[in-house]
């Protein structure tokens, strides 16, 4: 009896291991790029982008024939699992993702607190992990050698609206700086402050809040009665979205005021309605034609085809995931090889051109591309200051609630 | 001094706004002793519901709110007839974790039906204002403060003066006698978390006019609601109010005065001391 059992499995075994390689006859080996991503949860919103941004970028890349290595051509794969806005799980995938799914390479979350604490897998394993979706410098700075980010440093979001400022007419003085109190809004904060006091800016108002704060009067009746003229917010899109309703209700209508996310994104503007106008944000990415790719073509069609694809636009977080599966394509293209210590150092050496800019790293692992400083106007979103001054003029002072 | 009365006049409206969301939680809590962890998710049901009434039907906010309140009233009739009346007697802890898987799902169906794009209901006076001197009113804020006297108010004259109400206190107080004298419990509990829930549903529609609505809105807001019925009592609809109105000024004069990263802690730690201080609310009756 005993013997009989042995005997039928092993002949089912042995037909199992036939029959897995005759579905696979000499295919070259899938290279599986792993990455949690927030799809339920309070940040959801945003962590879709990242989501659909792989998978069209894996899509598209796999449609061109895939990826070469040495003489072979691989197919990517994509495995991604829903942290549910939740750092710890997303540690936890991560680690899943390393040690028992043996994932080629890693993806990033969304999120600087997310990156800040995912990283430390990615370095515990020496698995690289390029993602754009963290850009407080914290990530940076511990001499990390496995993680690189395409999404530029924190510290300087508001580097070309400071610009900016100096050349509105009436000239304004006083600022309010408000920032959340997470990893990525800290750093915001601690970046602006030098930055305002060099070109001679008055900080009235320093004020961190707690993440999630959903009550902005009394900011806003400060912001009055210290007749603040501009207003500087990093913030989450949901804080972002209260600030300026209640903004709105308090009459509170400094000369201009800017806003770390929300105005690149299109459902933020939607949900605002006629009251986006004036708001100033920065995105470092524009869907231009001028951004040349040797898969989507140009940045343009990058946007048109996700568009048609998920239904709604593409901001800079989706160009900053497609970029980052472009980068550990070109690495391990760059290495002709998939082991992770190969494709790190390629990482650090690349150099091309994606739908996103031009995409090079840092010795920190850090990208630098300069913030276009863009504006809500009326129902479109104006390109209004880069790295070379003026684009479109703004529309500034921005005018009491009850004159518009 | 016209900052100073400004925050004030913000804490007072805060305050009633986060009363109308506390007073269906305190009820149930109440008179069924249900910590209702799901109260959240309801009010944010409610707050969907509402936008949903103004985008596509066009009903205003503020009149949609009775539409809004008796469906909402229907689903908690139900869901209590169906669900909880099999844990209302159980232990808290049974009845703690059925809310909290019920808030799970809520929030998840929620993002399924709904996704996880940001709703306002922004009519064209959500924005606008009184000027009474230096002061501004937000005229959102200042309906959403009349109505949550008006609730509160209406509430507790029906727990006062009507047969229901007084069946709903009799049963709280002693639920053996309330039978005695012919009071139906599970006609009884659904009602009340009815009530509750219509409450909670009224509160969302109201939520969505001066802030945001999102799948993910209801853990705080319950967080809130259960700070104030602490913080209130559990006693009477007016403890409510009261609790309402000290934390919606505790939290706009810390962030006056202690910045306004400590919010919570103010409000948090207003409610340890009110646990310390007087265990049964402001307005509770003292042990």
């Amino acid at each position: 009896m005993n013997g009989l059992i042995s005997k039928n499995s092993l002949i089912a075994a042995a037909s199992a291991a036939v029959l897995a390689f005759a579905a696979n006859p000499a295919a070259a080996k899938d290279i599986v790029l792993g990455a949690s991503v927030q799809l339920t949860g309070p940040v959801a919103n945003t962590g879709r982008y990242y989501r659909d941004a792989y998978e069209l970028a894996v899509e598209k890349i796999n449609a061109a024939g895939g990826v070469k290595v040495g003489n072979e051509k691989h197919k990517l794969v994509l495995k991604i699992y829903d942290n549910q806005s939740d750092v710890n799980l997303s540690v936890r995938q991560y680690t899943q993702l390393v040690s028992q799914d043996k994932v080629d390479l890693l993806l990033g979350p969304f999120a600087s607190n997310f990156a800040l604490a995912d990283s430390a897998v990615s370095e515990k394993y020496k698995i690289p992990m390029v993602q754009g979706g963290g850009a407080s410098d914290q990530i940076f700075s511990r001499k990390f050698k496995y993680i690189f980010g395409t999404l530029a440093p924190a510290s300087n979001y508001f580097g070309s609206t400071i610009d900016m400022m100096k050349d509105l007419k009436p000239a304004p003085k006083s600022v309010a700086l408000l920032y959340a109190d997470d990893s990525f809004d800290v750093s915001v904060g601690d970046g602006t402050r030098p930055k305002l006091k060099e070109a001679g800016f008055d900080i009235v108002m320093d004020e961190r809040y707690s993440t999630n704060a959903t009550d902005f009067n009394s900011l806003l009746s400060q912001i009055r009665s210290k007749n603040v003229d501009v207003v500087l917010v990093a913030g989450h899109e949901t804080e972002i979205l209260n600030f300026v309703r209640q903004a709105k209700s308090l009459t509170v209508a400094p000369k201009m005021y800017s806003f770390t996310v929300g105005v690149p994104s299109e459902d933020f503007r939607k949900a605002l309605g006629k009251d986006a106008d004036y708001a100033f944000g920065m995105t470092a990415w524009l869907p231009s034609a001028d951004l040349k790719d040797r898969w989507f073509g140009d940045a343009a069609k990058f946007e048109t085809e996700y568009k048609a694809k998920f239904n709604y636009e593409p901001d800079y977080h989706a160009a900053s995931g497609a970029a980052d599966v472009e980068a550990l394509v070109q690495a391990i293209e760059d290495a002709g090889s998939t082991d992770p210590a190969k494709v790190r150092d390629a990482l650090a050496k690349v150099k091309f051109d994606s739908i996103y800019g031009p995409i090079a790293f840092a010795a920190n692992g850090q990208i630098d591309l300069p913030q276009t400083v863009i504006q809500v106007q009326g129902d479109k979103l104006a390109a209004i200051h880069g790295t070379k001054g003026a684009i479109n003029p703004a529309k500034y002072p921005m005018p009491a609630w009850n004159a518009r | 001094m016209d900052l100073l009365i400004q925050i004030l006049v913000n804490g007072v409206l805060l305050g009633g706004l986060y009363a109308v969301m506390a007073l269906g939680l305190a009820l149930v809590w109440g008179v069924l002793n249900i910590v209702n962890l799901a109260h959240g998710a309801f009010i944010m049901l409610g707050a969907y519901l509402s936008w949903h009434l103004y985008t596509y039907l066009g009903i205003a906010p503020f009149l949609g709110l009775p539409i809004t309140a008796v469906v909402m009233f229907a689903v908690g009739y139900a869901m209590q007839r169906g669900l909880l009346n099999l844990v209302v007697r159980a232990p808290m802890f049974n009845t703690l974790l059925i809310t909290f898987g019920l808030e799970v799902v809520l929030t998840y169906l929620a993002q399924l039906a709904f996704s996880a794009d940001f709703r306002t209901i922004n009519p064209s006076y959500a924005g606008n204002s009184i000027q009474l001197g230096t002061v501004v009113l937000p005229l959102a804020r200042l309906m959403a403060f009349g109505i949550a006297i008006v609730l509160t108010l209406a509430m507790w004259l029906f727990l006062l003066h009507t047969r229901l109400g007084r069946a709903i206190r009799a049963t709280a107080q002693n639920l053996v006698a309330a039978r005695l004298y012919g009071v139906e419990p599970r006609h009884l509990y659904a009602m009340t978390f009815g009530i509750g829930i219509g409450l909670a549903g009224a509160a969302g529609g109201l939520y969505g006019t001066v802030s945001q609505i999102n799948p993910y809105i209801g853990a705080t807001l319950t967080a809130k609601s259960f700070a104030i019925a602490i913080i209130g009592g559990l006693d009477n609809p007016l403890g409510v109010i009261v609790g309402g109105l000290f934390l919606g000024i505790i939290e706009s004069l810390a962030v006056l005065y202690i910045g306004a990263t400590f919010a919570d802690v103010a409000s948090f730690g207003v409610l340890v001391l009110v646990l310390i201080v007087r265990p049964s609310g402001l307005l509770g009756k003292t042990a």
